[in-house]
């Protein structure tokens, strides 16, 4: 579960939506693809598809079947990613780690209420911005704030997102 | 001794919120398809009366009307004309003036039937017993409303008429309007009335430009908030002149900031507040007393980071982004300026972040989420 891969992730998805591109990849893993499936179901991206080097076709991608992952193309699969806009403005403008490789940060139910009404708790700031959003590795997979408190579920905290 | 009070108990939720009877049923049934009552009437279930008595709250959103009106009757003042969906008839034609005539006095009898004269007028009648009425009502209805077109199977009763003709919406009360409605110029110019609160014409053109009235202008609040000292650095020596920033708004949801730089204090001030005037924009406000959510910006090295607060928090923030606040109308708000605190970059970033808020509808459309106002929708905005 490497820290500095998401970080990238963090500050790669920024730098397209900045760069205003429609279509991005980042390196497939496990975790990735369950933090972009949960952004994803945020509705901040439009697209999550598996794919080689190059990106698979915009018309078919939803009817697009990926290729089984071997030993020998493991290493060159990479997720291609959707970026949404709306009214000229990134969906996805603001992307950044929680915890960080040296300094992982836990939270229960009671602190991850906390944060999710808004209000800080230990060295995390609430969710005061509007559509902010913050994304929890639990034992259950990778999920939003709101969702792991209206399940009752605490974990690591990964990233926010806005 | 009056402590007690007497008004009758209200009525159980259950009789103000009546279900729909079988009369109005069949009357629906007129207008909706039975799909479209099906679900009306799901609709109607939904919501228990018990919860709109105590929950229901009368709509104040951008969709909302500015009177009340729950649309049973046609109001020909207020209400647009219900479009006139009969086929046109071919054969229609102006009436001759003896069918005119017999339209006009048929029209006239029904409606004296309709509604016959005062009994008072009765009393005083003179001469015809049959034709004596001091209002001439009906007169003047049959006059307008009698049938003029004659068609293929008899004369084509006339639409609804509208009784009140237009009345201008606004009138000035400055005693001379310079501009009109559509913005353009009417004939009598500003300079030759002089208006004694504005004897050197500083808001002329800015009346000219914007259509605001003498009266609009100063009941704006409008501020001069920072002033200083500049120089530029020439080969004939240093020349100086005076830089002002200052703020405008209508104290309900618009704000401006204007800068002016001049030789003189009192000329550079006016300028700063007509530039303030005419830069006013509208700026989003939640409950129209506070922002949505927390905003950040910066402007060269001010950082000014604004906050929503609860109602009756009040304004709690250092005298710029206070004046800012009050001048557009915000009354909860928190803020931090953690970093410079420059004044003429304060005001801007404050600017800059009142305009940059997110809304949370817009926020909703791009992610193709649904979003509910949880205090307004499920609270009635009580808590």
């Amino acid at each position: 579960m490497s820290l500095v891969n998401v970080a990238h992730i963090c500050s790669h998805l920024q730098n397209a939506s900045k760069a205003r591109l429609g279509l991005t990849s980042v390196p497939s893993t496990n975790l990735h693809l369950s933090l972009l499936l949960a952004l994803q179901q945020s509705g901040f991206l439009s697209s999550v598809t598996r794919g080689g080097l190059t990106p698979p076709q915009i018309e078919d991608l939803s009817s697009y079947v990926p290729d089984p992952v071997t030993q020998s193309n493991v290493a060159t699969r990479r997720l291609w990613l959707g970026l949404k806009y709306w009214n000229n403005e990134p969906v996805l403008s603001e992307m950044k780690m929680i915890s960080k490789p040296t300094r992982r940060i836990w939270m229960d139910v009671e602190g991850l209420g906390k944060i999710v009404r808004g209000s800080k708790a230990g060295y995390v700031q609430g969710l005061t911005k509007p559509g902010e959003c913050l994304y929890v590795s639990t034992d259950k997979g990778i999920m939003e704030s709101r969702d792991c408190v209206e399940r009752k579920i605490g974990g690591m905290l990964l990233c926010r997102v806005l | 001794m009056g402590l007690i009070d007497k008004k009758p108990p209200k009525p159980p939720a259950s009789e103000l919120f009546r279900p729909y009877s079988d009369e109005e049923k069949a009357l629906l049934a007129k207008k909706y398809t039975p799909e479209q009552i099906r679900a009306i009437e799901a609709g109607e279930g939904a919501i228990r009366p018990e919860e709109l008595d105590q929950q229901g709250v009368i709509r104040t959103d951008i969709g909302s009307l500015s009177y009340l009106d729950d649309f049973r009757h046609y109001r020909s003042v207020i209400d647009k004309k219900p479009p006139d969906n009969t086929p046109v008839d071919p054969n229609a034609r102006f009436m001759t003036e003896d069918e005119l005539a017999t339209s006009f006095s048929e029209y006239y009898d029904k409606l004296k039937k309709e509604n016959p004269p005062p009994p008072v007028s009765r009393a005083m009648r003179e001469g015809d017993p049959e034709e004596f009425d001091p209002t001439r009502l009906n007169f003047w209805r049959a006059d307008l409303e009698s049938p003029r077109y004659m068609g293929t199977n008899g004369p084509i009763p006339s639409g609804p008429n509208l009784f009140a003709p237009a009345i201008p919406k606004k009138i000035s009360i400055d005693g001379n309007k310079m501009v009109a409605e559509n913005g353009t110029v009417m004939e009598e110019d500003s300079q030759s009335v002089v208006d004694p609160r504005d004897p050197d014409g500083i808001y002329d053109r800015l009346r000219k430009q914007t259509g605001l009235t003498l009266d609009d202008i100063f009941g704006l609040e409008s501020k001069v908030v920072v002033q200083h000292q500049v120089t530029n650095q020439t080969r004939l020596g240093r020349v100086r002149s005076m830089y002002c920033l200052a703020i405008a708004g209508n104290k309900n949801g618009l704000l401006g900031i204007g800068q002016a730089k001049g030789q003189e204090a009192g000329n550079t001030m006016a300028l700063a507040k007509v530039n303030a005037i005419r830069n006013m924009k509208p700026i989003p406000r939640y409950e129209e007393r506070t922002i949505y959510g927390d905003v950040e910006a910066k402007v060269s090295a001010v950082k000014v980071k604004l906050m929503a607060r609860p109602p009756g928090f009040g304004v709690r923030c250092q005298y710029l982004i206070f004046e800012m606040a009050r001048a557009a109308g915000i009354h909860d708000l928190a803020a931090r300026v953690p970093r410079s605190r420059n004044k003429m970059n304060t005001v801007k970033a404050t600017y800059s972040a009142l305009m940059k808020q997110r809304i949370p509808d817009e926020v909703a459309r791009g992610r193709g989420k649904k979003l509910v106002d949880v205090r307004k929708v499920y609270y009635a905005g009580l808590v």
